[in-house]
């Protein structure tokens, strides 16, 4: 087998004009596709890491918030449990006050009452005892005006004295 | 021995044969890239596409290995042209070949074949018209040589003062020897691709004229021959890499 020189330089001019031809055509659209797609995959990897970091950041921000309400919900009860235990003790010691105010005027009326009515009891026995007293002096009075007239005179002064 | 079709032409050997199946290798390559990246689409690739794009990510993994691939960027589109017209070339002489039987002087375009010219009575010659392209030494040669030129220009260029300073590595009295190195490269490169193929071919006539009994060694040995141009087309194109490596990149570590 023998080397011919014209099959050499024929089989190099070939294979440029192949090279050049797959490189015009063929392969720059192909690498700048694969090129393109593999962009494609890195943005969306990046994408979804993003919105990971988002989803991750998000239930965060939902775990505080849960709790936040709930330490939220927790101070609202208590508050109104306070609130509700302190307004019973007013409204029981308003209660006990008005009671103790109440009695305390219904023990002065009574009182009132009381001296009200011994004053008339005073009065109308005073009058029931001259009454009586007169009828008995005036047995003996009918028979000495002198006698009476004296006796109504002290008795005026005596009331006169009294008021 | 099968003859080549070859015309004289003014003192030029025109190989009408070569000429033939080195057209036939890069249409076939050329369609075939063509009907790839025809429609070409980022989310929803074609199967050509894929398969393109598969082949694009074996020839980068080759680049790879042979060198940083940021470096190597700009040969992959030459391993990529490799391979594949290695491949389809190694594979073209497979399912036939084409032999004609002249016995007398025969001619083309009005030029004499010159290996039936001095045809006596009787002789006769057969003239093989389609092979394998890679089955014949002289474009083996071509081949080779693309990638000789281009690891000493390309190292000359990129990487001029330790490209000439590796051929007197390690002392100047090893600089035929560094030399003869160089020279070995395109000659093993063209003749392991040769013989693999061409021993492949002549052992297919051999099969062929066994007649039927041949027939479940013919099965057996085309199926090696695929897989031995494969692996040729692979060898040849990781090698290339691996020059153009050793000559345009100087590693830092070694010196």
């Amino acid at each position: 087998m023998n080397v011919l020189w014209e099959n050499i330089v024929i089989t190099m001019i070939s294979f440029a004009i192949l090279y050049w031809l797959l490189s015009k055509y063929a392969f720059g659209k192909l690498f700048a596709i694969m090129e393109q797609r593999r962009e494609l995959v890195r943005n969306q990897l990046e994408e979804a890491k993003q919105t990971r970091e988002q989803a991750t950041v998000y239930v965060e921000e939902q775990k505080e918030a849960l709790k936040q309400a709930r330490q939220d919900a927790f101070e609202i009860i208590e508050q109104s449990r306070q609130s509700s235990s302190k307004q019973a003790k007013d409204i029981l010691d308003q209660a006990k006050n008005d009671t103790n105010r109440m009695k305390n005027e219904a023990i002065r009326d009574i009182e009132i009452e009381r001296m009200k009515a011994i004053e008339a009891l005073r009065g109308e026995i005073g009058a029931y005892s001259v009454n009586i007293a007169s009828k008995l002096i005036e047995r003996e009075v009918e028979s000495n005006p002198a006698e009476q007239e004296k006796l109504v005179d002290q008795y005026l002064n005596e009331v006169g004295n009294k008021s | 021995m099968h003859e080549a079709p070859i015309i004289n032409l003014g003192g030029f050997n025109l190989d009408f044969s070569a000429v033939l199946m080195l057209f036939v290798s890069c249409l076939i390559v050329f369609v075939l890239c063509r009907l790839a990246t025809r429609n070409l689409s980022v989310e929803n690739p074609g199967k050509l596409q894929n398969f393109m794009e598969w082949v694009v990510e074996f020839v980068q993994g080759i680049v790879g290995s042979a060198m940083d691939l940021k470096k190597g960027k700009p040969y992959i589109t030459l391993g990529l042209t490799l391979i594949l017209f290695i491949f389809v070339s190694n594979l073209l002489g497979l399912p036939m070949g084409i032999i004609t039987e002249a016995h007398q002087p025969e001619s083309i375009f009005g030029h004499i074949i010159e290996a039936t010219r001095n045809l006596s009575h009787g002789e006769h010659a057969e003239i093989l018209w389609w092979k394998s392209p890679t089955a014949d030494i002289s474009v083996t040669a071509g081949l080779a040589l693309i990638v000789f030129f281009l690891m000493n220009v390309l190292g000359l260029k990129y990487n001029r003062k330790h490209y000439l300073k590796h051929y007197i590595e390690p002392f100047p009295v090893f600089l035929p020897l560094n030399i003869i190195e160089n020279l070995a490269k395109p000659i093993a490169l063209a003749i392991r691709l040769f013989a693999n193929i061409f021993a492949g071919e002549v052992l297919i006539t051999v099969i062929l004229k066994m007649g039927f009994l041949g027939i479940p060694f013919m099965g057996i040995w085309q199926g090696f021959s695929i897989f031995v141009g494969a692996l040729q087309a692979y060898i040849f194109t990781i090698l290339t890499m691996v020059y153009i490596a050793q000559t345009t990149i100087h590693e830092e570590e070694s010196h």
